[in-house]
């Protein structure tokens, strides 16, 4: 594998250092609620004022800490973190273009930083709640061990999110399979995916069992 | 009661300082399952200690003859 270009193109341009406002808020809220809490420990009681503002810091930090970490948890770092994740995130390297979602990621069609949220995730708010609620789920598992090897998609893959950015590209209207309205019709009723029959599998078979990606 | 609440809660803001400075799928297991889970254990303790001293009961009214 050749060496990462490194020419003044691929060199971010110097910023000024910025505060991380996601994650400092929280600590902001959380530090004075701990103050107020630790007295509460030691006197065993707390008067009724300083058990509202403990209460009411606690609650906003958390909910900010909720925030956090829903924002930051849309991260490609982040879903590599658990170890049954990790082959597939080091997958999305591979510029062969052994997998849909290696082509995606290595040629930069979907956001480097939020891929695997772009794709798995549906539009909208309901949306994001569903991928926020199958990530608890995946956590649940990893925590039970309740997943077999290899991984496999639970329930069918909502290819909303391809055609939300492929149904109106010329390219794509230009195919002519993508012109026939049976091949359109099994598309928007979900009876037929685009991997499998014509495209590229999403991920390499190796990555699913917890193998090394191509790389 | 206060002070199982006030660890509770403590554990909990321990949780969401670790999860803010570092925050991968461990640290978000925790805040999921044992941060959220002790601050609502610790927000119900204190709930109960001040409706057990009469905070949410409603004052007499006073008489008017």
């Amino acid at each position: 594998m050749s060496p990462a270009p490194s020419g003044p193109l691929f060199v971010s341009p110097p910023v000024a250092p910025v505060v991380d406002w996601v994650r400092v808020l929280p600590i902001v809220a959380a530090l004075p609620a701990a103050v107020i809490l630790v007295w509460g420990l030691v006197r065993g009681r707390l008067p009724p004022p300083m058990g509202v503002a403990g209460l009411v810091l606690t609650l906003t930090a958390y909910g900010l800490g909720m925030l956090m970490v829903m924002e930051e948890s849309k991260d490609v770092r982040f879903c590599g973190s658990c170890h049954v994740m990790t082959p597939i995130v080091e997958s999305l390297n591979a510029t062969d273009g052994s997998s849909l979602a290696a082509v995606h990621y290595s040629r930069g069609l979907v956001s480097t930083k939020e891929a695997c949220f772009t794709c798995h995730s549906g539009y909208g708010i309901w949306g994001t709640l569903g991928a926020k609620r199958a990530g608890v789920m995946h956590m649940v598992r990893t925590l039970t061990g309740g997943y077999d090897l290899p991984l496999e998609l639970t329930g069918t893959f909502d290819i909303t999110s391809c055609l939300g950015c492929h149904a109106g590209a010329a390219s794509f209207r230009a195919v002519e399979a993508h012109q026939g309205p049976d091949v359109q019709q099994a598309l928007l009723s979900h009876s037929m995916a685009c991997t499998g029959a014509c495209h590229l599998t999403a991920h390499p078979a190796e990555a699913l069992t917890g193998g090394k990606g191509a790389s | 009661m206060m002070r199982i609440a006030c660890v509770l809660a403590l554990i909990a803001l321990t949780i969401l300082i670790v999860v803010a400075v570092h925050l991968d799928g461990a640290t978000a297991t925790l805040f999921s399952f044992i941060g959220i889970p002790a601050l609502t254990a610790a927000l119900a303790l204190y709930v109960i200690q001040r409706w057990r001293v009469g905070a949410f009961r409603r004052a007499p009214r006073p008489s008017t003859t």
